[in-house]
């Protein structure tokens, strides 16, 4: 027998092993955690590609020398470089192909750059600890340890990530520490010991889908998200928005990344119908190759409405859609449109924006917005804290957060001693307008349908900390 | 038949998605047949297929924000991941060469990973950030039922029939391509003849990386400006590569369409459970073949007694 009659069954065998091995690869990613601290200079950047962050970061027409004296009311010492031993405060963000949420601590970078830059707290500068996680359970819990044993710090501010709040409720709460973030995951929202300034999926999509209902009048609501876990809690928030409407919902799931967009865009149309709206709940880069494709295949007038969570409210997904989804696709803004909107808290966070956050690739937009709330509600805090810097002094100061005003948010943000944290429970709606974001609608709280958000008002109304919305 | 009526669409339903599939096929297709030919002309199973496309396509849209012109652009990805995957053939290609095929493909996953860490780090998806390539085509086409039947599609069937029969042409009629299916055989008896085999291992990769490149970018705009999306594409090509034992391009061919055409077909699923199991068809497809080839091949030796 001739050696090469082996051949054949070598090469299945070959093959296969690399088959395996791209799996393996795909699932493993980069595996390895990175820390980093900065207590007066922005993160590196990581953006040298990102064009379109200058122009983004540009877009509020500071120059140099306006930002230098717009950034100054961010201390209360203009000009004056705190040089006191640093106040440590830590995070932990999801860093991975495909799932990058780091434009968050690199704005709070940005924004403690500026405070140090003009008096510090009390002449302390502040220094932001971040550790980078692939969402791997055991290296978050890790992380957390590290940020308190080794690091030192006296607060957790600014955490987006996938996993974190579930994983270290418990370990905060031990420890008397009160988070705050801008999670994805339901303890964020549904914990005493974590509140965040963001809204998440669940009640982002709850916008969406009441926006579709309530505004567009849509027949029939198609909600699609990834097929990841956690699914079941986001969707429940949809469904009972449409069942107290008496609207019909299906509830779709795709896996990511979405390797087929037209025959998932085909397959929504055709379960939404000419009276429906699809809603969707995805990443910016996969709801783009979704409404792409349905633009390509000429889908996109079949449908009511399209509708989309809080993610696809960017300038990157106005501009790449073009001029056919003017006021066709609704996206749930759990905060102000910065583009649209202008006052001393948005000119202020644009001016840091500009001197101070290089590194923040995505420019304005929902997490850079997120990231100045959380620095400047934790500024605030630290100022009330009377020194020493501990973690029980600042965390009864962040924990006593009461009616901090935004002008990003629809209400004034509140921490608070209560069961769960939904302090941000009513939102905007934005459209494309010719490349960019623009408000739809104003202020609307978010149906009490949804028995999370009964649930929140009730306690904080209880605690007299429940505010409607102002439009 | 109750079962299957309850997992697939009607033929009616089924419409629109073949034609969205038979496009994603063709672009498997392309890919599938540039590693075939590699792997018969070098006996590299080139993994970093996917991720030499991306970045490319990448290339491509930076120079795109550039206010390049976008076929100009277009042709710059085309020819970075040629040349990418040139570099890579005479480099580690001919240091590899006396080594097991196994090590030459674990190789290129290498270039696979240093791929997609630098594209990570140029473009990176902070901010929600997304990025898209839109080809001229997309805005032209007629409608078939009711939907829009875009140029690009017919442009990707088309491109996968010509790179299919262009390249079987090729390794039949040319000498450059008989000389690549003699190296399929033996390399080192076509070395002993003569052949200069560095020169032609080099047209294999150069080859390659222009239908890596030509995919990735075609890929981009069908499925999504995504390094990790792209690179990972590869699977589908290398299932249907795997389904012609990396042997025949023509059933190479064949096979991406189909599993491109079966995807499509779970996707339309109406029954959601199922429907999330589109991603397994080019693996499940694979296994079936190699099950039913290695069968063949069983029975075939017990019948000569060898």
């Amino acid at each position: 027998m001739s050696k090469y009659q082996h051949l054949p069954r070598f090469r299945v065998g070959l093959a296969l092993m690399a088959t395996v091995g791209v799996t393996v690869l795909a699932g493993c990613g980069s595996s390895s955690s990175s820390h980093s601290s900065s207590s007066t200079t922005p993160a590196a950047s990581t953006s040298s590609a990102a064009s379109s962050t200058s122009a983004a970061s540009s877009s509020s027409g500071t120059t140099p020398a306006a930002s230098a004296s717009a950034t100054s009311s961010c201390g209360p010492k203009p000009g004056v470089k705190a040089t006191g031993s640093p106040i440590n405060i830590g995070t932990i963000d999801t860093h991975q192909p495909g799932t990058d949420f780091t434009d968050g601590p690199n704005m709070i970078n940005a924004y403690f750059a500026c405070v140090n830059a003009n008096g510090g707290i009390n002449g302390h500068p502040l220094k932001l600890f971040v550790e980078l996680d692939q969402t791997n359970p055991a290296q978050i819990t890790a992380d957390a340890k590290q940020l308190i044993q080794s690091d030192h710090v006296v607060a957790i501010d600014g955490v987006f990530d996938l996993l974190e709040c579930t994983l270290d409720a418990t370990y905060w709460k031990q420890l008397g520490i009160y988070e705050m973030d801008a999670g994805i995951s339901p303890e964020c929202w549904s914990t005493p010991n974590s509140a965040a300034v963001n809204m998440g999926p669940r009640y982002s999509s709850d916008g969406a889908v009441q926006y579709a209902i309530n505004t567009v009048k849509a027949k029939k609501i198609v909600f699609v998200q990834s097929n990841v876990p956690g699914t079941g809690y986001i969707a429940a928030g949809p469904a009972a928005i449409a069942k107290a409407s008496a609207v019909p919902i299906t509830e779709l799931t795709e896996n990511v990344p979405i390797t087929d967009a037209n025959s998932v865009a085909l397959k929504l149309v055709d379960e939404a119908g000419s009276d429906g709206s699809v809603i969707l709940n995805f990443t910016p880069p996969e709801a783009l190759v979704i409404l792409q494709a349905a633009q390509k295949l000429g889908l996109e007038d079949r449908v009511k409405s399209w509708g989309c969570s809080t993610p696809c409210d960017t300038d990157f997904l106005a501009k790449a859609l073009g001029p056919k989804w003017n006021k066709k696709l609704f996206v749930n803004a759990e905060a102000v449109d910065a583009d649209d909107h202008s006052g001393p808290e948005i000119e202020l966070y644009k001016a840091i924006l500009a001197k101070y956050g290089q590194s923040v690739a995505g420019g304005i937009g929902s997490f850079s917005q997120f990231g100045f709330l959380l620095a400047k509600f934790l500024v605030q805090a630290l100022d009330t804290v009377k020194p020493p810097y501990t973690i029980a002094s600042v965390n009864k100061a962040i924990v006593g957060i009461k009616a901090y005003k935004s002008e990003m948010l629809c209400q004034p943000w509140t921490y608070g001693h209560l069961a769960l944290h939904i302090p941000n429970n009513a939102d905007y709606t934005v459209t494309p307008d010719n490349g960019k974001m623009v408000t739809a609608q104003g202020c609307t709280a978010i149906s009490p349908a949804d028995p999370q958000i009964a649930q929140y008002r009730k306690v904080a109304t209880a605690a007299g900390v429940n505010y409607p919305p102002s439009q | 038949m109750l079962l299957v009526g309850s997992l697939f669409p009607s033929w009616q339903d089924f419409q629109p998605f073949l034609i969205t599939g038979l496009a994603l096929g063709a672009v498997y297709a392309l890919s599938g047949v540039g590693m075939v030919v590699l792997y018969r002309a070098t006996g590299v199973l080139y993994l970093a297929f996917g991720a030499v496309g991306a970045f490319g396509a990448l290339v491509a849209w930076q120079l795109t924000q550039s206010h390049w012109n976008i076929w100009l652009a277009y042709l710059v990805a085309v020819v970075l991941s040629a040349v990418i995957t040139l570099a890579y053939g005479m480099v580690f290609g001919s240091a590899l060469a006396a080594r097991e095929p196994v090590v030459k493909a674990t190789a290129t996953l290498g270039l696979t990973l240093i791929l997609l860490g630098a594209m990570d780090l140029l473009w990176t998806s902070s901010g929600g950030a997304s990025r898209a390539i839109l080809l001229p085509t997309d805005n032209h086409g007629f409608v078939l039922g009711q939907i829009n039947v875009t140029t690009t599609q017919v442009i990707c069937l088309a491109a996968g029939v010509v790179t299919t029969v262009g390249t079987g042409a090729f390794l039949r009629f040319t000498k450059l391509g008989t000389t690549m299916r003699a190296m399929a055989n033996d390399r080192e008896i076509t070395a002993t003849l003569g052949v200069p085999i560095r020169r032609v291992e080099a047209a294999a990769w150069l080859g390659c990386g222009v239908l890596a490149g030509l995919a990735g970018v075609v890929l981009a705009d069908l499925v999504a400006l995504d390094a990790t999306t792209l690179t990972f594409l590869v699977i589908s090509s290398l299932a249907a590569a795997l389904i012609a034992q990396l042997r025949s391009i023509v059933i190479t061919f064949i096979a991406a369409l189909v599993i491109g055409v079966i995807d499509a077909a779970i996707e339309a699923s109406p029954n959601q459970g199922f429907s999330n199991y589109h991603d397994m068809a080019p693996f499940v497809l694979a296994a079936i073949a190699l099950l039913v080839a290695n069968r063949k091949r069983v029975i075939s030796i017990s019948r000569t007694g060898i």
